[in-house]
């Protein structure tokens, strides 16, 4: 059962975070908009030939050893992301787009691993605002998938090397991902500013069963204990 | 984004139709005039006339000294601010950790502001980093079921980030059918409640209907190597609040949290 459950979150990691990288260049778009905003001419956004080059699947296209996975996306939640630089920016998500995430996880078979649809159904509960357990959850996989990556220097324009991450704090890093607690709290608040209760979820089957679950949560009060005042 | 704020004056300019060419109204065309000559608008503004249908430059100089230093604002607490009628500038500047909740609710954007388009670079290298659009929504879409998930973003970045020292963000946005006086965001950032470095930046005036386009510069300070290893081993506890203010007056306010460890 728990091979089928990771074969299926690596399948969702797979659809999330395998996308090539896409890198289209700054392409200026001149059009003329209506007083509401709305776009008058047709802008079509055209991928350069470097880009539909990137577009290949990743074995085609030669990658640093020290880049990292980029889990780059053309559309994220309504946006369109045009350019992401992976030596910088690996990822980017909004509230919508981890709501959703959250509401498709599939139930988790352990109680360890409360299934993301304890996020909805803890709409109409009054426990306390479930986290983006489903995001916990995805994290793990990553952090697995993401154990050999290297820091690396970033040269300047001018030759200069920029600072290289201390390796005192990329070897404690890799120690702390080996160990699975890398921000395992900080990431479990990451929606609690949305407004869970009021999303109009459809109920699941299995409700009682995840409101049980939810009520072990206490994520406000698990952030202010985990703290530490440097 | 990491801290501080320096506007450090950055100007650049796209060939545009000139306003006659633009069927500008003389009377815009004199107001943009007068704007060119302010200091108080950070980065340029592209404006998109509603007469003209077509994109004018003007150049703004970047607004110097932008960076909070907080001194003599008293500190505020979240649940002092939520008994205000009104929150100021003022206020948001005496908040000393990162708000459990939104302090406006998005009905309170009355000035119909919308973020269309971001975009980030290294100033020191110019490469894009990161750059974003989002159509615009059609009138009738199905509307969010949550109305803070469009308030809220999550970036991951990578160790290298924090090895920046100036980055530019261009924001491009719209507006509604009436004027915007004193457009002007404080977005403050903070690594476990703890404030790391206020932003401040003025949009200055804004046309109804129009779309605008503002770079701002972020300086960041360099951090000590302890805070930067804690802020890349513990994801999504380096938070920000960006506050937008008109006439004074919170309109809007949305969220974001960061990782530097490269991965989710």
């Amino acid at each position: 059962m728990m091979d089928g459950w990771m074969d299926q979150q690596t399948k969702l990691a797979v659809h999330l975070w395998e996308f090539p990288l896409m890198q289209i260049k700054d392409m200026s778009v001149g059009m003329d908009m209506d007083v509401s905003g709305v776009s008058r001419t047709h802008v079509s956004i055209r991928p350069s030939a470097e880009v539909k080059a990137t577009l290949k699947p990743e074995a085609e296209r030669p990658r640093c050893s020290s880049t990292p996975c980029s889990p780059i996306r053309g559309t994220v939640a309504g946006y369109q992301i045009l350019h992401m630089d992976s030596n910088y920016l690996v990822g980017f998500s909004t509230g919508e787009e981890l709501l959703k995430l959250a509401h498709k996880w599939p139930e988790r078979p352990s109680e360890k691993y409360p299934s993301p649809a304890a996020v909805s159904t803890s709409v109409q509960s009054t426990v306390p605002r479930s986290v983006d357990l489903g995001v916990h959850r995805s994290s793990r996989i990553f952090k697995a998938k993401s154990r050999y990556y290297q820091p690396y220097d970033v040269p300047a324009a001018n030759g200069r090397k920029r600072r290289r991450s201390m390796p005192s704090s990329r070897d404690t890093f890799f120690r702390t991902l080996t160990q699975g607690k890398v921000g395992k709290r900080a990431q479990l608040k990451c929606l609690d500013y949305l407004n869970l209760d009021k999303l109009n979820i459809k109920e699941s089957s299995d409700t009682e069963v995840l409101q049980h679950q939810l009520q072990h949560l206490n994520l406000r009060g698990e952030h202010g204990v985990s703290k530490k005042k440097s | 984004k990491r801290q501080e704020c320096s506007s450090s004056g950055n100007r650049t300019q796209d060939s545009l139709l000139s306003a006659s060419e633009a069927g500008v109204d003389p009377a815009l065309q004199s107001s943009f005039s007068k704007r060119r000559g302010k200091k108080t608008n950070p980065g340029f503004c592209q404006i998109v006339t509603p007469t003209a249908n077509s994109l004018l430059t003007l150049d703004m100089k970047v607004q110097h000294g932008c960076n909070s230093s907080d001194m003599g604002i008293p500190v505020r607490t979240e649940e002092e601010l939520r008994r205000n009628t009104v929150i100021t500038p003022e206020d948001v500047l005496g908040l000393q950790k990162i708000t459990k909740n939104y302090l406006c609710s998005p009905e309170e954007n009355v000035h119909m502001i919308d973020f269309t388009r971001f975009k980030i670079r290294d100033m020191e290298t110019g490469t894009v980093l990161f750059e974003i659009t989002k159509p615009p929504t059609p009138a009738g879409s199905k509307k969010q079921c949550d109305p803070n998930a469009g308030r809220f973003v999550r970036y991951q970045f990578t160790p290298a980030f924090l090895q920046l020292r100036q980055v530019g963000a261009t924001v491009e946005f719209t507006v509604g059918d009436t004027p915007i006086n004193n457009f002007r965001m404080i977005e403050r950032h903070y690594f476990r409640d703890q404030l790391l470095k206020s932003f401040d930046f003025e949009f200055g005036f804004c046309m109804p209907s129009s779309k605008n386009t503002c770079e701002h510069i972020y300086e960041f300070p360099a951090l000590s190597e302890d805070i930067m290893r804690e802020m890349i081993l513990h994801p999504y506890e380096t938070q920000s609040d960006s506050f937008y203010f008109v006439d004074n007056k919170l309109v809007m306010h949305n969220k974001a949290d960061y990782s530097y460890s490269g991965g989710p």
